[in-house]
């Protein structure tokens, strides 16, 4: 248990930057420059490459968590900032099946579990996931086992399902945080249950952490996760300049810290350093794209696997992604935080996640971003595999277009399966949507 | 219940093609008719068993047994069973042991695995779309203006495989004219698709097929790089059954027998 | 024979103009699956569930939901949408699954229901004290909310009454289901008998209930080759046709809208009848959509298949049913291990059984009967 610790410890501190370090001096060495003629985007974000080391040390200190210190598999909304004051380290599966997509393991892993009998017609996140739990593949080499699966129904009931298969196929203890859905204003009751959840929640982790955690320090991780999340926000809000100094296709990309190292010092370091990159970039008029001629607003998961296809394609055109519905989530709770009672407002920033309520709040969340950065379009990503995110996409597109005089376009497609998506298609209808606003 | 020489008769009315056999007392086929199906099954049935019977060497007596989507349709039927029943007993009266038989069909593929004794322990088909049957061929290779006989040749002039992601017909139909118009050679895209296929068939039998001799059946094991594809696909050597298309009409003759 | 709910429209239409004309009940369509029947009757609502319903959806509505959703939900928002509910006087809508909760926000604020609109949100989880709290309060909640329509709060002796009624109506579904081998009807008939009490007032179901149990007959066995069925709903009832046809009947049932929702070990009478009612949403079968470990669930299941006696299993899935197709692996896992054959059909709420599905449920049954097939010897 200590000498697991120790190396636990050294692989974050030392072995993880020292390989780090090595791999990016082999990369510069290799790394030639795109022919800047074809070239749509602005020059890249410095601090990607920092992120990179972070999520990789991350993920490369994770295969000697197990043993280490106690492991929770956990949900994109789920409370870390909790679990973190036991000292857990959080894995988080919905990020692996989008690492996975994006590294285009997709099919292969989500055939897998195909083949154990989960139906095509499931959330391809959970697929894959499902697919690499039952075959041990996975691009992170190793994920350390887990001592709690818990899953928090404030982005869908999907993650319920997924989240108790792996529970049930590990044989590892389930914990379900259920924020009630709310439809019109918050409820009591409601919130009450959350408040008691997030208890019984605390007395799981402490049990299987043997750890007690005081208030003082419960309220020291909720204020760093709060101070993260407001640093995200800002960086965000950069992209109300125009030109944009990052596009949404970025904040996709930049995201992963604030989901996965919420709560923690180096993730707020980060967005510190980004925030001053970007505020250097307005600065300087640099732009995400080269040519900035109209601003979009993003509604549901990116389609992690045609990333690339997808952010050049805009960009060629002169069109850039601004601000999504999707990255909008890890800031748009803060307004509820009270730090004089975590309790009763973490309830409600749990529950009050896009996706935990009713389409009249979804409707008044976009035209806000959209008023507030200025967007003149929308494209909204039909997602076969979300269907809390999709349902109800058409009205909104009716009322948009109605409401604000938007341009507005649905694509059909999946966030990580590339077998339901068909570029012809997608691309013939993203044309003619770029074509209107000449 | 078999005619005086022993003599049974089986019909197997699929969607894409009407098969019918006489087999002798040893189960041997002695006659076999094929045809397109029509959709006047009842009358094209019963000219097609009369021309059959006219032409067996046993003679033309003898019961009958029914399979393929059309079975109730047979108005002169001794005995009607599914097409799963008697894919496993023509199979298992071929090859006299267990294994996974996959039939490819033109509208279904079936998984159906088979016991010691020629018992259907399990089964799979398709579900309800042409994606993972013969139709998505068929389709397809008929927008690249090649003749389904001719695929298994051009599929081996093939330099590489052009991935064809898309296994819907429909959403596949456009990515190979895309394919074409980005020059991608014919023959590549050919292989492309019946590997596409082949996965798309590999998934459909999941874990049936784990560890078990692999046997193909239908229509589509006439086409040789199909076989080739699929038995790529699962790492595992494939048998083609002698005669492929006609094992459903030869089990619904078997079925009939005393 | 009485007519089938869902396919008759105008049989559930007349029924429920009668039951507002000469009991002035309010009624409420209800979406699948679990709701606190008891407490509506209570309050004299009458509940005529919505399963869709089935056949081409109704009107244009269902294209305002993508194609990958399910059946239920987009047919439902056409038949709300096309005034098909208009006879009622409200909807309640339960938090069943993402495709639920979306619809109960999408029809009553992106147009298709304009009358009243509840919702019930049940927990999800394992019984544990935070639920139960929850769960009390929701019932309290919707009971007050519910005075909207029915202008009366909640009288706790009529919830005492209602809980006794529906104590014995599920005694007597149980009854039904539990000894199917000596019920001398088909299956369309027992599944017809045991599918109206999705709209009718529940005595009325009761009465029907005893009617059907009369005739039951220790003397007598069911012929065929028995099985066990799981799924959502069972929809086209055309399977219980198909199955009759190829000689075999429903022993076990375990579709969602039937015997997932007959609670055996129903609860005592407590002294405070909404004690009895928080009780039951943990008392019945473990359903998916509650999100219970799965293992219980699968337990159960393999139980109630042991008891019944089945030759084989038959999961009869609605596509894109999330909540159910996920414990698909696991259910085929277990009852494989133990040698038992597993069916996996899928349908989308059709009118008709599909041609392929007909062939299937066949070969299953000639699969399960152990009838000698003479492969290859020579006679």
């Amino acid at each position: 248990m200590i000498s697991r610790r120790v190396q636990y410890e050294v692989a974050g501190r030392v072995t993880g930057p020292i390989l780090m370090a090595l791999q990016n001096y082999q990369q510069q060495r290799r790394r030639r420059r795109r022919s800047p003629k074809d070239n749509p985007f602005g020059p890249p974000i410095q601090c990607a490459r920092k992120m990179k080391d972070l999520m990789s040390i991350y993920y490369y200190q994770g295969r000697w968590a197990d043993g280490a210190v106690p492991v929770a598999w956990i949900t994109s909304g789920f409370p870390v900032e909790l679990l973190r004051a036991f000292g857990f380290y959080s894995v988080y599966p919905e990020n692996h099946g989008a690492l996975c997509a994006a590294r285009h393991m997709m099919p292969e892993l989500a055939a897998v579990a195909e083949d154990a009998g989960y139906s095509r017609d499931l959330c391809a996140y959970a697929r894959t996931d499902l697919g690499s739990v039952l075959s041990g593949n996975t691009p992170l080499g190793r994920i350390p086992k887990p001592d709690l699966v818990a899953a928090c129904s404030n982005i869908c009931q999907t993650v319920l399902y997924w989240f108790r298969s792996i529970a049930d196929h590990l044989g590892v203890p389930f914990f379900v945080l259920d924020t009630p859905f709310v439809y019109g204003d918050f409820k009591q009751h409601h919130l009450d249950y959350v408040s008691d959840q997030l208890l019984e929640l605390s007395d799981v982790a402490s049990r299987i952490s043997g750890r007690i955690v005081t208030e003082e320090e419960l309220l020291e991780v909720n204020l760093r996760a709060m101070e993260g999340s407001r640093l995200w926000g800002e960086c965000l809000d950069i992209s109300r300049t125009c030109p944009s100094p990052w596009s949404s296709f970025d904040h996709f990309y930049h995201m992963a810290p604030i989901v996965t190292l919420r709560g923690t010092e180096a993730c707020n370091a980060y967005y510190r350093e980004l925030k001053d990159e970007l505020d250097d970039r307005v600065a300087k008029g640099i732009g995400g794209i080269k040519d900035e001629r109209h601003r979009l607003l993003w509604d549901n998961i990116a389609i992690w696997p045609k990333m690339r296809d997808l952010s050049r394609l805009f960009a060629t055109h002169g069109f850039c992604f601004v601000t999504a519905t999707y990255t909008n989530a890890w800031r748009e709770s803060l307004p509820f935080w009270d730090p004089k009672d975590w309790l009763r407002s973490s309830a409600k920033m749990l529950s009050n996640t896009i996706l935990n309520r009713d389409l009249k709040n979804r409707l008044r969340v976009m035209t806000g971003l959209i008023e507030d950065f200025e967007c003149d379009g929308v494209v909204l990503h039909s997602d076969r595999s979300c269907k809390p995110y999709s349902v109800g996409q058409y009205d909104l597109k009716g009322a948009l277009t109605r409401e604000l005089g938007v341009k507005v376009a649905v694509i059909e497609a999946d966030h990580a399966d590339p077998r339901e998506y068909a570029d012809e298609q997608v691309e013939t209808r993203l044309l003619a949507f770029m074509e209107s606003f000449e | 219940m078999s005619g005086p020489r022993g003599c049974t008769f089986g019909i197997d009315v699929g969607s894409t093609t009407l098969k019918a056999v006489a087999v002798d007392a040893e189960g041997a086929i002695v006659a076999s008719h094929v045809e397109a199906t029509t959709p006047f099954i009842e009358d094209q049935s019963e000219r097609a068993l009369a021309a059959l019977r006219t032409r067996c060497p046993l003679g033309g007596e003898g019961p009958l047994g029914a399979t393929g989507y059309g079975r109730k349709r047979i108005p002169s039927a001794t005995r009607v069973v599914t097409e799963i029943t008697c894919h496993a007993r023509g199979a298992y009266h071929l090859i006299r042991r267990s294994g996974v038989l996959i039939d490819f069909g033109g509208q279904d593929t079936k998984v159906i695995r088979i016991g010691d004794h020629g018992e259907v322990v399990d089964f799979t088909m398709n579900d309800k779309c042409a994606a993972g049957t013969g139709r998505f061929l068929e389709v397809i290779l008929g927008r690249l203006h090649v003749p389904l006989e001719e695929a298994a040749t051009m599929a081996e002039d093939a330099a590489s495989a052009v991935s064809v992601s898309s296994t819907c017909t429909v959403f596949a139909e456009s990515e190979v004219i895309s394919l074409v118009a980005h020059g991608k050679p014919v023959p590549d895209i050919v292989l492309g698709l019946h590997r596409s296929l082949a996965s798309r068939v590999s998934a459909l039998a999941g874990r049936m097929k784990d560890g078990r001799e692999v046997f193909m059946s239908g229509g589509v094991a006439l086409n040789r790089a199909m076989a080739d594809a699929l038995a790529a696909e699962i790492a595992a050597p494939i048998t083609v059954l002698p005669e492929p298309q006609l094992v459903g009409a030869l089990g619904a003759a078997l079925g009939v027998r005393t | 024979m009485r007519e089938l709910p869902g396919k008759g429209d105008d049989v559930r239409r007349e029924y429920i103009s009668q039951q507002q004309r000469q009991h002035g009940r309010k009624v409420l369509a209800v979406l699948p699956i679990h709701y606190p029947k008891e407490l509506l009757t209570a309050m004299n609502l009458l509940a005529v569930e919505l399963w869709g319903p089935p056949g081409k959806p109704r009107g244009p509505d269902a294209g305002r939901i993508q194609t990958y959703v399910c059946a239920v939900v987009r047919n439902a928002l056409a038949f709300l949408a096309s005034g098909g509910a208009d006879v009622v006087d409200g909807v309640l809508f339960p938090h069943t699954c993402d495709s639920i909760q979306g619809l109960a926000t999408q029809a009553p604020d992106f147009g298709g229901w304009g009358k009243q609109v509840f919702r019930f949100l049940h927990p999800k989880g394992d019984d544990r004290p935070s639920s139960r709290t929850f769960i009390r309060r929701e019932l309290e909640v919707l009971a007050v909310e519910l005075e909207r329509l029915t202008h009366a709060p909640l009288e706790p002796e009529a919830l005492g009454r209602a809980i006794d009624l529906h104590r014995e109506i599920h005694a007597l579904r149980a009854r039904l289901v539990d000894r199917r081998r000596c019920l001398p009807v088909d299956d369309l008939a027992l599944y017809t008998a045991l599918r109206r009490g999705e709209f009718l007032w529940p005595s009325d179901h009761l009465g029907e209930l005893r009617e059907a149990a009369a005739v039951l007959d220790d003397t007598t066995a069911q012929q065929g080759t028995p099985v066990m069925i799981t799924g959502l709903v069972p929809e086209p009832m055309t399977i219980f046709s198909a199955l009759d046809e190829a000689g075999a009947f429903v022993v076990a049932d375990d579709y969602a809208a039937v015997g997932r929702r007959i609670v055996r070990d129903y609860p005592k009478s407590a002294a405070d009848p909404l004690d009895t009612l928080v009780d039951l949403q943990f008392a019945g079968p473990p359903c998916s959509t509650r999100t219970i470990a799965q293992q219980r669930r699968i337990d159960v299941l393999e139980q109630t298949f042991d008891r019944s006696g089945a030759a084989g299993l038959i999961i009869h899935m609605i596509k894109f049913c999330e909540p159910e197709l996920f414990d698909v692996p696991l259910i085929r896992r277990r009852f494989e291990a133990k040698g038992v054959p597993v069916l996996y059909l899928e349908s989308e709420l059709e009118r008709e059984l599909a041609g392929q599905t007909v062939t299937r449920v066949e070969a299953f049954v000639e699969m399960l009967r152990p009838v000698q097939i003479q492969i290859g010897s020579v006679t």
